[in-house]
């Protein structure tokens, strides 16, 4: 028998097989560490056969894994549908995309085109475009009058001749200039925190910031009302968020226990925990109690992320911002966040704290690592901006007393609702809902009025969200019209303008003052008539 | 680094001891004999060109060069009482001939008037753009790297190992304390503390005066491993070829920075707050009109960041339905942008159009995930000069595809614009394909135009839905007076401006792309200087980065080198691969008598093995400072076993690189590759 098979002409092919699989044993036996995976694969075999099939299939998968390129279609996900190349040349030819964007509707082209335009420098009183006059400006971020100061333009042209306009480049590859370093230790020095970091754009700062620290499983309390860009920067840090009432620090310490509650219920580990929060609100311009604030997150072993955009170099006895409102050192506040345009009229944004904050952020903040830095000469004027607050105090006096003249006039206006706290020098104008006793949506007197049963801390929306009546289309038109009487009177102020439907809550539809101690006592007086007026001559008209 | 080559430890070379330096002796450039025969030459063009009455069309009276450099600030030469020209730097290799009158400083942008080292940057039309090939080193070179990365890896979790058992003090910052967090986690920040930190030298170093041809270095030194650096005090002024400074536009002298003098007189230096809460001024009208015209769209929209053009706009130009397909390769901004706005993404291939379009068929044909149901958009967002890899969009491909399957285009210029196309216009400019084609055309104004920020440009009607509905018209600061002044005036300086029309030939007061701008659309006090206006000193940039962008990538290639990328592409990465040749590549250019400043990018920039240096030429470069950057590579290439690019006996030796630049430049990389 056996010779019979022995002449068959498959004998040299089996000869070939074995002689090849001894020669791929004798290879493989060769290789350092095989004996080791001959035990392994030997004794786990013995041990359960059915073993040894899982793992080699295992270890399939894994080749497989391995070799799939990143960018590959899904095809094996359970939804993907095989189509012949025709059917997919129809399919292509069927679908019609929507247009990339739709045309602005008529109000909406209104609006921008209504936008203030002016001619020449801005200022406490700029010459329009749309009028050809000079306004009062109550519209533009020209706190503590800085935009047209004398000595800061001098600088500026100083740097433009040393520097030229642009750094050319980000930070990490030759973009660090050292005005840079300058105005980031004169931030520093200014606010008594022992490093700075500089942003090259003042609502990209906040943004970077967050997702700097915050990471997936960090957990942030934020306020309620928070601004969009913390909004922003939250989404980004993809971490767990949970909300307290807008400026309700009660509310806030409920969510604190709350979460503490929960850790040690779920005996979850140790993670980073956030307070976010501003000093003087964008939204509505109201006012953190710092000390409060800074007693609670000590407390509860919490960083605090404090965005002073609007209060860096607006108030304060030298605009300071809430830290010396407050008298709380800055060193508390883990990362302070403020903006150099605003507060300094300069351009650009700061994030101060600890050496280690900082330096963090110099390899992890994005807006920082992958953005050009700021042009020199911005940089320069802000260090000049910070000389000159240090040394006249007087500007914010006048800009204090301005606050308060404004205050005393709205204040006492029917049908409005002024949600600032009395020293923001951000004024927000909200309208009264006819009827409704109770002011705007973000105001903590709100809460007052409403059971205490808390708010869901998982949700943005507040508990008293149902109750909200307001229309936001028509409040923004209302509010147009005051805009464009004012500006008739010629007054030029301007409403907030948001990104609407974007914002996590619709805001509240408001008109957006911003004192400046550029203009006397007297002229502010008027301008803020001449708003009170408008106001008073829209809401009559309307109610008719 | 501990491996990859045998040279002295990275610390013998440290900047601490500049005598001892082993490269430093190497070479020395020709030069002028001496300052006073320079000063002479000079001072006798400038009397000349003072007395004539017309001017040679390069030179301007008013910004004659002598006149420039005695008002010049303390960095520039001629106020020091000696010049110091030892690094070569300061003065031209070559005196100024009595015909040639220079209207730039020298060290800001470098004097060449030799007119065969210019170059039209142009696709040739009819060839395909060649693929992108990723060169592979040799496998021993591979292999090294990696063992160095491991190598580097195991030694780092030894020293924590040992560092947390010994210094505890040290590791505070990565342990939980007092009830908190550790706000930078140990495993986070390992590449951070263990690689990173090894090389710090190499990155953030601060510098002083304008990042132009030459940038001055304030010298830092480290005694503790660059946990710490010290100031010395002292500056270097090095050769910088690597601030994106594509035009040459970072000057602090010169027509465009007298007219931002201008403006910040004038405008002051800040309007006050966004563009929609009385931050708009008439300068941001007319500069987004300005840009319109420039890029070749129907309006455009500024943005104070660069970063956040991307970050904000995308936002607001997708959302969840939507479908963004995103090169693998793009940039961060993108990708940040992308995210915010909740859309969903798909990534092909980096530059693979076969990639791209089985992908296109894919998703269009299944629709959105589980539902099926169409996507609502499909925008495709790529970059036309990739700022890593140097490689150009392959334009003309996505442009058929495109055709076919109705996706909205995204093209991210930040690097492109200016520096591409015989008209400066970027990309679309270079393939020549009409700029209207293209959806949305995005880019920076930090690159070629020597200012900060950036643009998105596209129809009328999606620019102003971008006003209303992007971040950064409601809530970011609007773009500052000066920043506007030097976009309008370098803009208007590459376009050239048609002089004021005469009543009959008021039809030929409109703009055509890409001719000259009319010069109603400059504001009245933007008075620039003829060779400004004339556009001829533009068209001398375009051309001059156009040929120092060829003649380098080439004559790197000539040499033996590994780079990638387009040669058209003034970002030229030099493939280093080992991780520890980036510092001693980085430090021996700096450390040579003419010193050079070079950007080296490693993981998480580029993948694990192909750490590079990354070159950025510009159109201050002269042809000789691309002959000091090629002797220098060549010489480092050398030491540090570079050259596996292409085989011995097709290398060109130095002198023949350097002597026949202009046939490299000219080498049609169709034919080449």
């Amino acid at each position: 028998m056996t010779s019979t098979y022995s002449n068959t002409p498959l004998e040299p092919v089996f000869s070939h097989v074995s002689e090849a699989v001894l020669s791929a044993e004798r290879a493989f036996y060769k290789l350092p560490g095989s004996a080791i995976i001959e035990r392994y694969v030997r004794s786990s075999h013995q041990n359960d056969p059915g073993r040894t099939v899982l793992e080699i299939i295992l270890f399939l998968l894994v080749v497989r894994t391995l070799l799939q390129s990143r960018t590959r279609a899904d095809r094996n996900a359970k939804s993907f549908i095989e189509f012949s190349e025709k059917e997919i040349d129809e399919l292509v030819d069927e679908w019609t995309p929507e247009p990339l964007a739709r045309p602005l509707d008529e109000v909406e082209q209104h609006e921008l085109d209504a936008t203030h335009v002016v001619v020449g420098p801005s200022g406490p009183k700029p010459k329009l475009a749309s009028t050809g006059k000079t306004a009062l400006n109550l519209a533009s971020q020209n706190f503590t009058n800085l935009a047209g100061n004398e000595t800061i333009k001098e600088e500026a042209i100083k740097a433009l001749r040393k520097y030229g306009v642009g750094s050319c480049g980000p930070a990490g590859f030759y973009g660090t200039v050292d005005v840079h370093l300058d105005l980031e230790r004169d931030i520093a020095e200014f606010l008594g925190t022992e490093a700075a970091i500089l942003y090259s754009q003042g609502f990209s700062t906040i943004t970077s910031v967050i997702p700097a620290f915050c990471k997936r499983g960090d957990i942030i309390v934020a306020d309620r009302a928070v601004s969009f860009p913390i909004q922003k920067g939250m989404q980004i840090s993809r971490s767990t968020i949970r909300w307290f009432d807008h400026n309700d620090l009660k509310s806030l310490e409920d969510v604190l226990i709350q979460i503490e509650k929960d850790r040690k219920k779920r005996r979850g580990p140790l993670t980073r925990r956030f307070i976010v929060t501003e000093g003087i609100f964008e939204k509505d311009g109201s006012m953190v109690d710092l000390p409060k604030l800074v007693e609670l997150k000590t407390k509860y072993k919490y960083r605090l992320i404090l965005d002073e955009s609007y209060s860096f170099g607006t108030v304060g006895r030298t605009g300071r911002g809430l830290t010396e409102l407050y008298n709380v050192p800055a060193k508390k506040i883990e990362m302070l966040v403020g903006s150099v345009a605003i507060g300094l009229c300069a351009g650009g944004g700061f994030c101060a704290g600890t050496e280690f904050v900082v330096e963090h952020q110099r390899i992890n903040g994005a807006g920082f690592v992958y953005s050009a830095s700021m042009p020199p000469l911005l940089a320069v004027s802000g260090s000049k901006a910070i000389d000159i607050l240090k040394n006249t105090p007087s500007l914010l006096e006048g800009l204090h007393d301005n606050v308060r003249a404004a205050r005393a006039i709205l204040d006492k206006v029917d049908g409005i609702n002024i949600p600032s706290h009395p020293a923001s020098p951000m004024i927000h104008i909200q309208l009264k809902s006819p009827g409704a006793s109770s002011g705007g949506g973000l105001h903590p007197s709100a809460a007052l009025v409403m059971p205490t049963k808390p708010s869901n801390p998982s949700s943005i929306l507040p508990r008293e969200a149902s109750t909200w009546d307001w229309d936001v289309q028509n409040e923004e038109l209302i509010l147009q019209e005051v805009v464009e009487e004012a500006l008739a009177q010629g007054v030029m102020i301007t409403k907030s303008r948001r990104a609407r439907g974007q914002e996590l809550v619709e805001v509240r539809p408001s008109l957006r003052l911003s004192m400046t101690a550029g203009l006397t006592k007297k002229e502010t007086e008027k301008a803020v008539g001449v708003v009170k007026a408008a106001l008073q001559k829209v809401l009559s008209r309307r109610r008719v | 680094m501990p491996t990859g080559s045998s040279l002295p430890s990275p610390m013998a070379l440290s900047r601490s001891s500049p005598s001892s330096s082993m490269f430093k002796k190497q070479q020395s450039t020709p030069q002028m004999s001496s300052a006073a025969s320079y000063l002479s030459a000079l001072s006798q063009a400038d009397a000349r060109a003072r007395g004539s009455r017309s001017p040679t069309p390069t030179a301007t009276p008013a910004l004659s060069f002598s006149s420039s450099v005695t008002t010049s600030t303390e960095d520039t030469v001629l106020n020091e009482q000696e010049i110091d020209n030892d690094d070569g730097l300061a003065l031209p290799m070559r005196a100024p001939t009595s015909e040639q009158v220079f209207s730039t400083i020298h060290t800001e942008y470098g004097h060449c008037s030799e007119e065969a080292y210019r170059y039209t940057s142009q696709h040739p039309q009819g060839t395909v753009l060649p693929e992108h090939v990723e060169q592979d080193p040799p496998y021993y070179i591979l292999l090294s790297t990696y063992i160095s990365y491991l190598l580097l890896i195991i030694l780092g979790h030894c020293r924590d190992f040992f560092g947390k058992r010994l210094h505890p003090q040290y590791y505070k910052h990565l342990m939980p304390h007092d009830g908190y967090a550790p706000l930078n986690s140990d495993f986070d920040s390992f590449y951070t503390r263990r690689l990173k930190l090894r090389i710090d030298d190499c990155f953030s170093q601060p510098i002083t005066g304008v990042a132009g041809r030459t940038i001055q270095l304030i010298d830092r030194y480290s005694t503790d491993f660059n946990y710490t650096q010290k100031f010395t005090g002292g500056h270097t002024r090095a050769l910088n070829i690597s601030s994106y400074n594509y035009l040459g536009f970072a000057q602090a002298r010169g027509g465009c920075a007298d007219v931002v003098e201008e403006s910040l007189k004038r405008y002051g230096v800040t309007t006050c707050g966004s563009r929609l809460e009385g931050g708009s001024s008439d300068i941001h009208q007319v500069a987004e009109a300005l840009v319109a015209d420039f890029v070749g769209q129907e309006d455009a929209l500024i943005s104070s960041m660069g970063f956040a053009t991307n970050s904000t706009v995308i936002p607001a130009l997708v959302n969840r339905g939507c479908l963004v397909i995103s090169d693998e390769l793009n940039h961060a901004s993108i990708r940040f942008g992308v995210r915010l706005s909740g859309a969903s993404v798909r990534m092909f291939k980096h530059n693979d159009m076969n990639s791209l379009e089985s992908l296109l068929r894919e998703v269009i044909s299944q629709g959105q995930p589980k539902t099926h149901r169409p996507w609502k958009k499909i925008l495709l967002i790529v970059e036309g000069l990739y700022s890593m890899e140097g490689t150009l969009v392959n334009l003309p491909v996505i442009m058929q595809l495109k055709k076919k399957y109705k996706f909205n285009l995204f093209v991210d210029e930040a690097h492109s614009v200016g520096a591409l196309g015989p008209n400066g216009r970027g990309v679309a400019n270079y393939f020549g394909i009409d700029p209207r084609s293209i959806d949305i055309l995005m880019g920076t104004f930090t690159k070629s135009f020597g200012a900060a920020g950036g643009y998105i440009s596209g129809s009328k009607t999606l620019i102003d839905r971008l006003r209303v509905r992007g971040y950064s018209g409601a809530y970011a600061e609007a773009m500052t007076p000066p920043v506007l002044t030097q976009i309008i005036a370098s803009m208007a300086s590459i376009m050239g401006v048609k002089p004021p029309s005469t009543p009959r030939a008021i039809e030929d007061d409109t703009y055509r792309y890409p001719g000259p701008m009319p010069s109603s659309s400059l504001p009245q006090w933007v008075s620039l200087p003829p060779a400004l206006t004339s556009g001829l000193e533009g068209r001398d940039r375009l051309r001059r980065l156009a040929f120092n962008s060829r003649y380098l990538h080439t004559g790197l290639v000539k040499l033996g080198f590994i780079t990638y990328g387009h040669p058209a592409s003034p970002i030229v990465p030099l493939l280093l691969f080992n991780p520890g040749k980036m510092n001693i590549f980085h430090r021996m250019m700096k450390d040579r008598k003419t010193p050079i400043i070079v950007v080296v990018v490693a993981y998480p920039a580029t993948p694990l093995v192909t750490s590079r240096v990354r070159f950025c030429v510009s159109a201050s470069h002269t042809k000789e400072d691309i002959d000091i950057v090629l002797k220098a590579c060549d010489e480092i290439g050398d030491v540090l076993d570079l050259k596996n690019g292409i085989p011995r006996s097709e290398r060109w030796p130095l002198e023949e690189v350097c002597a026949r630049a202009v046939e490299l430049a000219n080498i049609d990389p169709s034919v080449e590759h």
